[in-house]
């Protein structure tokens, strides 16, 4: 049974092995949608290191608001990695990088075509040395094509505005609305690992590696399902349709009785009879108009049915609804904010919502990687750290550098840390030692 | 020689209309897809599908009710819109799991297959007595994957509530800050748009899936080295929580709770939409350098006193993003979004602080997404000839491989299609035999 499979789970995770023990991503990323796929790969047991450019490191590290004098963007999406500042615009460091790159299995970075190669570590450099590495390059707009060789700078914003994503997502006549997420980095840095996972079964069964690159923009349209086909055979431009789901009915967003939000959705002919019965209205689901699926989603139809359950649920406490939603089979939902999903017992129980004691950060609560697996559970294990903290356990564990080598690195600037700056220094109440791995 | 520029190199190694003259990354995986009322299982087993990967669909005899979330209730060719952009590449047969008879056949499938994708109640596949427990007794090496509201354990996990992408989105905090801001001495009634608003496309089904995807991938590393399968659980409000970056920190920082800002951000400046004499664009200029580019772009740099500024960190502040917003929107408003586009990158080259520039990206419709030149160039809308369905735009090609691109062979097929060929590749059924078991309703 399914209790016997994940009994014990949350308890058992640091009695079981990783599922990527023993592979080493090499990164040099920046921001959000480079970054958060070695992260996945730290927290499935790859060995991340992620090279940053000396002193200044990582731009998310200037981004608000501030957690010990760090940005917490960056110590979410930067779990279970070593750190060091490796400026690559110096030869000495671009033969670190060959010389890791010969001992790893992934590379990983997201700057703008040509930049890698201009610093002699792009793939068809690196493959050279390393014929079997797998070298995932993402960024605004992919390697080839108008927007990349015009070499127009990207955002998250800049991809959910290009791809129609944020158009989609607003109320009819408003304007397009953001997203509050950076649904694209982060949407297209997953499936970015799917690339990768893909390829290294494909290196497992072939010896080859080989190169992958992504854009934001080409990634978050796939998700966007049916807008395409519609446009080709309707000849019409899809239409966004605030919180109601065009393609599933019922399911919407409701205001209850006490001004909070609720989720609702029973399209299912038991989940719709479920929903009929707890308002009270059991005749509804074998009313013509709404009998069937397809003929409750006609727009007319739709209208109808929702302005109906809108009504009975302005007369409903959010509780109410979700009780019932258990009793009748049907979906319910408050819209909960942070402090809702901080605090829920579920996610606390199940180990989603898992606690971190960090020697750097200290103590707080974090994602756990989302996929629970029996046998080789992820598990996320320490945090960010400053600019080349952990160069001297990187360069002698790995590399197998003398105090010496590492020095003449120091002093020609190809290695180097984190300066005098918030977000780039450890933490005011760092004691000199917490943390580091080679010398304390 | 010398090295070929890397964008043509790349271009002639990674074009998604050479990818059919590649080999395929997972053509010796066999995946069942027994997932149901679900798009999260569907969108998972397409992105192995994709790969090369034999998938197999498994649908009750009447076909998945997901067929029937179609936008309007709109059929092309007798097929929902969703459906037939997520049924590529896989195989459709039919199979009653209620059926005793069709439970030892579903047995023989799972002995053969390598990964199992199934989205029922927790529960449900046990007391069908193909639970995980009783599958890796016939086959040690299966991955079971189950993709559910709550997950497989905890105390909700045995919730009677179905799955559907707007709950997701609402429950895992995602929604809450999204929206409008309500105009002051506004209400609900008068501006019902000001709200926690959703994302439009299908978010936390398609993320939920995707990460299913990785753990798949990552569980099949696992058993390349030691042989053993293993069970995977998902529960899709964690996969799209888990996207929220940092408002979960600044809540145990402080307290704060992330309120909605329309289209600026939280904490981020330059970071917004802006409206243009046209329709509107985003704006990103996160670093200081960027932020000045920008207002030097614009004419602004001595009237907004850019040289002078020496760090980010004020302009996040909302109240900064409140003061500058209409500053910047007033000088947006005069152009067009072409014109703002040319700025940024003629800016690139000739600009003051060149060849930094700031970003500027048109807020688009998907239907000027999709007359893109450089989408259409780069084959995400390239249609499908689907032998079924006809020539179908249905995105792909979302990234680009040298080795083992991802294809699109057809999009989808109607219930139980391949139920011939598919019987009798895993089971030896001939016509006969399946003819019997179609009158006796189990397939």
């Amino acid at each position: 049974m399914a209790e016997d499979t994940w009994k014990a789970y949350k308890g058992k995770k640091y009695f079981k092995p990783s599922p990527l023990k023993g592979l080493r991503v090499l990164e040099v990323c920046t921001l959000l949608f480079g970054p958060l796929g070695p992260a996945i790969l730290g927290q499935l047991g790859a060995e991340v290191i992620k090279c940053e450019i000396p002193p200044l490191g990582d731009v998310t590290r200037s981004l608000l608001p501030v957690w010990k004098e760090q940005s917490p963007g960056l110590l979410h999406l930067n779990p279970n990695k070593y750190w060091i500042g490796l400026d690559l615009h110096k030869p000495e460091a671009q033969q670190v990088f060959h010389e890791l790159a010969a001992k790893s299995d992934i590379i990983e970075d997201n700057l703008r075509p040509g930049v890698m190669e201009s610093w002699s570590v792009g793939y068809q450099q690196i493959k050279e040395i390393n014929p079997g590495i797998i070298y995932i390059s993402k960024n605004g707009f992919g390697q080839w094509g108008q927007y990349a060789e015009e070499n127009r700078p990207s955002n998250d914003g800049a991809a959910q505005a290009l791809s129609g994503y944020a158009w989609m997502s607003s109320f009819p006549d408003q304007p397009p609305l953001k997203s509050r997420l950076f649904i694209c980095d982060d949407y297209g840095a997953l499936m970015g690992e799917v690339t990768v996972l893909a390829a290294l079964h494909y290196r497992e069964r072939t010896g080859k590696g080989q190169y992958i690159e992504l854009s934001q923009s080409e990634n978050i349209m796939r998700t966007m399902s049916w807008v395409w086909p519609y446009q080709q055979v309707t000849g019409k431009g899809a239409m966004p349709a605030g919180n109601r789901d065009v393609s599933i009915c019922p399911a919407d967003t409701f205001r209850s009785i006490d001004d909070t939000f609720v989720a609702i959705a029973a399209p299912a002919p038991e989940e719709f009879k479920g929903l009929c019965t707890a308002m009270g209205r059991p005749e509804l689901a074998d009313d013509p108009r709404f009998k069937d699926h397809l003929t409750r989603l006609k727009e007319e139809n739709a209208t109808e049915i929702l302005k109906i359950i809108a009504d009975w649920v302005r007369t409903k406490k959010p509780q109410e609804l979700e009780a019932l939603a258990e009793e009748y089979g049907f979906a319910a939902s408050r819209v909960c904010n942070v402090k809702d999903v901080v605090h829920d017992e579920h996610f606390r129980e199940r180990g989603f919502m898992t606690e971190i004691d960090d020697p750097v950060y200290g103590e707080f609560i974090d994602h756990e990687f989302p996929v629970m697996m029996s046998r080789t559970p992820p598990r996320r294990k320490w945090t960010a750290r400053p600019v080349g903290f952990d160069n001297e356990y990187v360069l002698r564990h790995i590399l197998g550098k003398s105090d010496g080598e590492m020095k003449q690195l120091y002093e020609c600037g190809a290695l180097g840390k984190w300066n005098d700056m918030q977000g780039r220094r450890p933490p005011p109440d760092w004691d000199g030692k917490a943390g580091l791995i080679m010398a304390r | 020689m010398a090295e070929k520029k890397q964008s043509d190199w790349a271009k002639e190694s990674d074009h998604p209309g050479i990818a059919h003259t590649r080999p395929e990354a997972l053509d010796d995986i066999t995946v069942l897809d027994m997932s149901y009322k679900s798009f999260a299982g569907c969108y998972c087993s397409s992105l192995l599908a994709e790969f090369g990967a034999e998938v197999v669909r498994i649908e009750p005899p009447k076909g998945d009710f997901i067929r029937t979330c179609t936008p309007y209730g709109m059929l092309h060719k007798g097929e929902g819109l969703n459906y037939l952009t997520e049924g590529r590449n896989k195989f459709h047969i039919t199979l009653d799991m209620e059926k005793t008879e069709a439970l030892e056949v579903f047995k023989g499938f799972a002995a053969q297959a390598d990964v199992l994708i199934e989205t029922y109640r927790p529960g449900v596949m046990d007391d069908w007595g193909v639970g995980y427990e009783q599958l890796k007794e016939i086959n040690p090496r299966l991955i079971f994957a189950s993709i559910t509201p709550f997950g497989q354990f905890g105390p909700r996990s045995k919730s009677k509530q179905p799955d559907y992408d707007n709950i997701i989105q609402a429950r895992s905090g995602i929604q809450y800050d999204t929206g409008e801001v309500m105009p002051e001495g506004r209400t609900y009634d008068e501006c019902p748009w000001a709200i926690p608003t959703k994302a439009g496309p299908w978010i936390g089904w398609c993320q939920s899936g995707t990460f299913m995807a990785v753990g798949i991938l990552a569980a099949l590393h696992w058993r390349q080295i030691t042989g053993e399968g293993q069970a995977l659980d998902v529960a899709t409000a964690e996969a799209y929580a888990c996207f929220d970056d940092y408002a979960h920190l600044w809540y145990q920082l402080d307290g704060h709770i992330n309120e909605r800002c329309g289209s600026l951000d939280p904490v981020l400046w330059l970071y917004c939409f802006a409206p243009t004499k046209d329709g509107g664009v985003f704006l990103g200029g996160l670093r200081l350098e960027m932020w000045q580019a920008f207002a030097d772009m614009l004419g602004k740099w001595d009237e907004w006193g850019a040289g002078d500024w020496t760090t980010m960190a004020p302009f996040g502040e909302m109240g900064e993003q409140l003061k500058w917003g209409p500053l910047v929107f007033e000088e947006t408003r005069k152009y067009t979004n072409e014109e703002l586009v040319t700025m940024s990158i003629e800016y690139a080259k000739k600009g003051r602080l060149a060849p930094i520039t700031p970003v500027v990206a048109p807020v688009c419709s998907p239907e000027e997404t999709m007359k893109d030149a450089n989408w259409l160039d780069r084959g995400i809308f390239t249609p499908v000839a689907d032998p079924v369905y006809g020539e179908l735009i249905a995105a792909q090609a979302q990234h680009k491989m040298t080795e083992t691109p991802i294809r699109t062979k057809w999009v989808c097929r109607p219930v139980g299609y391949d139920n011939e060929h598919i019987y009798l590749k895993y089971m030896g059924f001939g016509p006969s035999k399946l003819k019997a078991m179609k009158e006796q309703g189990i397939v």
